[in-house]
């Protein structure tokens, strides 16, 4: 019962940071049929950052302000760059163009700062847990949580509420007639961009507190989990990537969990088993979206 | 004389040869210039061109993005080091390799034909995912079954250390067991090259590339696009498979980075760079990223100083080139240097120039057997909404029926449901007695009900003459026993005869219009269902379309359903109507007899009439 309980808040903390990367690129999807291989770059960019800032001893108060920011800027500067030029091009383009900005950015730290990785010092609360009622668990699990259903909360807030966020989602429902009834593209698209950079930046506070890690190809695992959690979500639909996320993050969890102890060596590589039979099993993912073409 | 041995054939077969020709010739003067590390250099180009044409069967053909072809290339590598590296090398990294594969002493080609068979097995299982998975060009799902293969296998290798192992000393070949000569290489190459090319002249080939171009109208003439592609992937597998055996021979080793993101990201961007679409592109893309890595390396590295460029000239620059070769050509020019162009095009259009117009269709030889499509109370539900309501419909082989009704009546998703593009959620679909509610849209159309689109869907990149020649090929296979049109007769019908080698994205509305019926005549079907016909044409334009409509169907004895909302036309041209009204049908009969219903002109034409 308490391992039980320790595994649900440990899945549900990762999963938290796979929820917000997965909302950030379902919102792209959305607003430009965009699967952005480049999402992970938010938190590569983010991690220098944080190092550069961690060296400087700053706490990491400043610090997560800072991944913020960062992630932010790197979001809209990189559809300013790429993104924008191939918007309304073909899907096939459109992958491989993230694909591009992806190895450009992780190219780009290897000729300026290193191709090895480099440490960011942790917090020093990393590794404290609180126990209630005799279930220890770990602070950076809850506080995870805890942002994560803030941030939730604001953007469900700002998509729901403000003129802003109503126009983004009328763009992800149908960008066409969105943009009939007045919605400005540029800004729409500019601003589900700086969105997902909000949420990247967040993810990528509590994924770089985890690993302590600043490398060009940092953001690449977050990015293949938040991938798999906003397509087992249907892929356009909000929830469904949040639903996604947290239901990764629990699986990763109990798998490693379970697994018998000669095989933990490979629990990635079953993960990557149980993403291929989901994609052949349901492409559409779970959270089924009616995204009728009309014909 | 018959144009297509020559023309399918023969030319792309020379065309194939120049290229191998071009290709190694100019490597092997390269390497003439000078020391080993050239020869090196030319050597790994020229299997790099191997797997680029490997890709190219698959993307460039099917236009699914893969990221996992590296990952059949790793298990290849594996399998051929194993399987051929020296028994006593092997007691040095793998002694107890399970199955007694320590043991095995195999002659690299030998392995390589063991690693193909496997490899057609993995791929086969694979394949049938992915077709499963999504068939429509950039499917997202594909492509993410393609990325866990490649992070899997990967995986696997590094931790099957047993067979692979793993990270640290990697699978090496002994001194002795190393490629001999570079024979196996040229012939390797040859065969791939030729391979890749045929293909894409190939039935099989030309399927998979118009579902590539638009999969949903591809299924629509018949087309169904898992066949091809599965064809697809096994025959690029196959080349992957040769080019990572000649690799890790070339190289004398295999590790798990060998074959993974760093080689994808090479390889992928020497096929966008020159054109996936084409072989000659992808060739021309080996070399010009080929000598653009070579060139960044060289600047990059100690050798060189150029004053004032210190900041750009370092570690890495050759990264930045290929993925910004890579994100710039998705920019500026996605489909690549040469788009589907291919070296030998302007010989074919010489020959093709003299080739004189047949006489257009007038009267098929053999006239259809009479027939009906019905549909009985048809219900399609969306969520909550009901499209359509009960709606029974009936036309019959001769017959030019129309389909009325306001603006989201249910017209274009009746039709959409008869055809098998939307699902049916209670009724019937039959034609001539036999069952066809719920079947895929590929086989109602191979049944005989062919369509065309309300905003009408070609096959952007082919040719006009591409867009009914293919269509022939499917109705040749699976309208067998019917008289055919000839496809290039159905061209000259509907003017598009000087058009033909023209592709479809470049010709106006109205030849687009015409296209889509003519591709759809080509299947020889007993039913074509129009939806908007004439959408869009000045009213001189929609009577020739008319018209035109009128002789294609007698041509091929094609029964009409005809959805418009040019009144002319339906009065003019339909035996009856059918008019519908929030998804139901509120009335059929002569156009006299519906224009004078109480019911339609209160629903449709306002109640008072045309007013």
């Amino acid at each position: 019962m308490t391992q039980l309980v320790q595994n649900l808040v440990d899945g549900l903390g990762q999963g938290s940071i796979f929820a917000l990367l997965a909302l950030g690129l379902t919102l792209i999807f959305g607003v430009m049929h965009l699967l952005n291989f480049a999402h992970g770059e938010l938190i590569t960019v983010s991690s220098y950052a944080a190092y550069a800032l961690s060296t400087l001893g700053v706490g990491w108060e400043v610090i997560a302000l800072a991944v913020i920011v960062t992630s932010v800027l790197a979001a809209v500067v990189i559809e300013f760059l790429a993104f924008r030029w191939v918007r309304g091009a073909s899907e096939f383009t459109m992958l491989l163009t993230s694909f591009g900005v992806h190895f450009v950015v992780a190219a780009v730290f290897v000729m300026y700062v290193s191709p090895r990785p480099l440490n960011i010092s942790k917090p020093g609360w990393i590794f404290d847990t609180v126990r209630i009622g005799g279930i220890a668990l770990e602070v950076v699990d809850l506080a995870t949580i805890a942002v994560t259903v803030a941030t939730l909360g604001g953007t469900g807030w700002l998509l729901r509420k403000t003129l802003f966020g109503i126009a983004l989602r009328a763009a992800a429902e149908d960008f066409d007639a969105a943009r009939i009834m007045g919605v400005r593209s540029n800004r729409v698209i500019r601003g589900a961009f700086a969105l997902s950079g909000v949420l990247a930046g967040v993810a990528g506070i509590f994924w770089l507190m985890r690993t302590g890690t600043a490398a060009p190809t940092a953001g690449l695992t977050p990015l293949l989990f938040g991938v798999i959690a906003a397509i087992v979500g249907g892929l356009g639909s909000l929830g469904g990537a949040v639903l996604g996320g947290l239901a990764l993050g629990l699986a990763q969890v109990f798998f490693r969990a379970w697994l018998p102890a000669d095989l933990a060596g490979l629990t990635e590589g079953l993960i990557f088993v149980l993403i291929a039979l989901l994609f052949i099993v349901r492409p559409q993912g779970f959270v089924t979206v009616r995204r009728a073409e009309r014909v | 004389m018959r144009r297509e041995p020559l023309d399918r054939l023969i030319v792309p077969a020379g065309e194939a040869g120049v290229l191998v020709s071009v290709l190694v010739g100019g490597g092997l003067l390269y390497a003439s210039g000078g020391g080993s590390a050239r020869d090196t250099l030319v050597s790994q180009m020229l299997v790099n061109a191997i797997m680029v044409l490997g890709l190219q069967v698959y993307i460039g053909n099917t236009g699914i993005l893969s990221f996992g072809h590296m990952g059949f290339a790793a298990i290849a590598g594996y399998a051929v080091a194993v399987l051929a590296i020296d028994p006593a090398f092997k007691q040095l990294f793998i002694p107890e390799a399970p199955f007694g594969l320590t043991g095995a002493n195999l002659h690299p080609a030998l392995a390589t034909a063991v690693a193909v068979m496997l490899l057609l097995a993995v791929a086969f299982l694979l394949g049938l995912g992915l077709t499963r998975s999504g068939t429509r060009a950039g499917a997202v799902a594909p492509t993410m079954i393609t990325l866990a293969l490649l992070f899997l296998v990967h995986e696997a290798a590094r931790n099957f250390t047993e067979l692979t192992a793993g990270d640290r000393s990697g699978l090496s070949f002994g001194p002795g067991n190393s490629l001999e000569g570079r024979g196996w290489i040229y012939a390797a190459l040859a065969a791939s090259v030729l391979a890749a090319r045929l293909f894409r002249e190939t039935r099989t080939g030309r399927l998979a590339q118009a579902a590539r171009e638009d999969e949903l109208s591809a299924r629509a003439v018949g087309i169904d696009p898992a066949r091809p592609q599965m064809v697809a992937l096994l025959l690029s597998v196959v080349l992957i498979t040769l080019g990572a055996s000649l690799r890790v021979q070339l190289l004398g080793s295999m590790t798990p980075n060998f074959f993974f993101f760093d080689y994808t990201l090479l390889t992928l961007a020497m096929l966008v760079v020159g054109g996936r679409k084409s072989v000659t592109g992808a060739l021309i893309g080996v070399v010009i990223i080929t000598a653009g890595s070579e060139l960044t390396r060289y600047l990059a590295g100690d050798a060189v100083s150029v004053p004032g460029l210190d900041w750009l000239l370092r570690d890495g620059l050759s990264d930045v080139f290929l993925g910004g070769a890579m994100l710039g050509f998705m920019i500026v020019r996605p489909d690549g240097l040469l788009r589907d162009r291919e070296l030998g095009d302007w010989l074919r259009r010489r020959l093709r120039s003299g080739e004189e117009a047949p006489e257009p269709v007038t009267i098929l030889a053999k006239p259809r057997r009479p027939s009906t499509l019905s549909a009985t109370g048809l219900t399609v539900r969306f969520g909550g909404f009901l499209a359509v309501h009960e709606a029974s419909v009936e036309v019959r082989t001769g017959e030019i029926v129309g389909l009325i009704g306001p603006n989201g009546a249910g017209k274009t998703t009746l039709l959409n449901a008869i055809t098998g593009v939307v699902p049916v959620t209670s009724g019937n679909v039959s034609l001539g007695g036999r069952d066809l509610t719920r079947r895929p849209a590929h086989l109602i159309a191979r049944a005989g009900v062919a369509r065309t689109f309300q905003n009408f869907r070609l096959f952007p990149a082919l040719s006009v003459r591409e867009h009914v020649e293919v269509v022939s090929l499917v109705a040749e296979r699976h309208r067998d026993g019917r008289s055919l049109p000839d496809a290039r007769a159905l061209l000259v019908a509907a003017g598009l005869w000087e058009a033909r080698d023209r592709v479809a994205e470049e010709i106006d509305t109205g030849a687009a219009r015409k296209l889509e019926l003519a591709r759809a005549a080509a299947l020889a079907p007993d039913f074509l269902l129009l939806d908007e016909p004439t959408t869009g044409m000045s009213e001189a334009e929609s009577a020739a379309m008319i018209e035109h409509v009128r002789k294609t169907a007698a041509s091929v004895g094609a029964g009409v359903l005809v959805i418009d909302h040019d009144l002319h036309f339906i009065t003019n041209v339909c035996d009856r109507i059918f008019v519908l009204d929030q998804g139901r049908v509120i009335a059929h009969g002569t156009p006299e007899e519906v224009q004078a219903d109480p019911q339609v002109r209160a629903a449709y034409l306002g109640a008072d009439g045309y007013g």
